[in-house]
């Protein structure tokens, strides 16, 4: 299936993935928050929270900011 | 003197300054003007991770290492939506239930959306968050806000990095002498010390600025003399300043003013 994973397409072998699944298979960092179709993904919901053909993730880490 | 701690929120600090992290020539220089400038309050923000980086991220790992409190912003959000969404995920990642709640409203100025400001500190406040709302400095507006319960209220000088200072002093001061309890703090716009003193004697409660520390000529430096600045406004707003007069007035007595006066 395709996601779209921060903004950028990407494909994978298997139909059906979770959050948790998907952090690490694309081995993203630790501190990380999640959103699935810009709504909110609590840490405590990631190995139940079910991806999706065509979905949106973002993962987001702390940055400089005002 | 020294008795003049700031509530602010559910904490209190002894600086009255609060301070950006972005757009320092280095993690290093970021560091040490943080030191230097005394704030007990650092905002940060949250962006979209590369994938493939796997382990700690050292920004993060940095400003841990200040130990001082941490103020995420929505920073870069246009609805409330985003900036619900943004203010969630910086609650658990920041593990801070305290949300610099920014939603522009306009590219050119980035100047906030008092509408979808409203809407999403709304939400917020009933999913528990402390919020700090960056606004304009519209005293409707601040009424909205602080009927919702925001006891915090971030009016801007001037637009975000402008350095311009206060472009409206005169809405700044209506701000603060209807609403005498609850904790006003310029943000945004600030460009030197001589700015946040402005705000200071107008009796705003801090100030929170970033360029003008990060794009100094030399940052650590500015950022201890904003730390002075903050210091030396709150103390002249605390005393109370004289009575401005339209005539001069002698400083020196002018009883027993000797000889040479006594023939003109």
């Amino acid at each position: 299936m395709t996601l779209s994973v921060n903004g950028e397409l990407t494909t994978f072998e298997t139909d059906r993935l979770t959050v948790e699944e998907l952090l690490k298979e694309m081995n993203f960092g630790k501190g990380v928050a999640v959103a699935l179709n810009e709504t909110f993904v609590m840490k405590s919901k990631y190995n139940e929270t079910n991806i999706n053909e065509g979905d949106r993730v973002d993962v987001l880490s702390p940055v400089q900011g005002g | 003197m020294n008795n003049d701690q700031w509530h602010l929120e559910d904490k209190t600090f002894d600086s009255r300054l609060m301070i950006g992290s972005a757009l320092y020539p280095s993690p290093k220089i970021m560091e040490e003007s943080i030191r230097a400038s005394g704030a007990g309050i650092v905002t940060v923000a949250l962006r979209r991770q590369a994938s493939g980086e796997g382990g700690e991220n050292p920004f993060w790992e940095l400003i841990k290492e200040l130990n001082i409190t941490i103020l995420p912003n929505t920073a870069g959000c246009h609805t409330a939506k985003e900036a619900i969404t943004t203010a969630m995920m910086a609650r658990e990642v920041f593990e801070t239930n305290w949300i610099k709640l920014e939603v522009i409203g306009n590219q050119y100025n980035l100047q906030p959306d008092p509408f979808a400001l409203v809407e999403a500190t709304k939400v917020l406040i009933d999913e528990g968050f402390r919020v700090l709302p960056y606004m304009t400095d519209d005293l409707v507006l601040a009424q909205r806000l602080a009927d919702l319960g925001c006891t915090t209220l971030m009016p801007w000088g001037s637009p975000i990095g402008s350095g311009r200072g206060l472009m409206n002093p005169y809405n700044l001061k209506t701000i603060r002498k209807q609403f005498p309890n609850l904790n006003l703090i310029v943000d945004a716009g600030i460009g030197k010390p001589s700015d946040a003193i402005e705000a200071m004697e107008l009796g705003f409660d801090g100030i929170l600025l970033n360029s003008a520390v990060a794009l100094a000529q030399e940052p650590v430096m500015m950022a201890e003399a904003f730390k002075y600045a903050l210091k030396a406004g709150r103390l002249s707003y605390r005393a109370g300043r004289m009575q401005e007069r339209d005539m001069a007035s002698p400083s020196t007595p002018t009883v027993g003013t000797p000889f040479w006066h006594q023939f003109a």
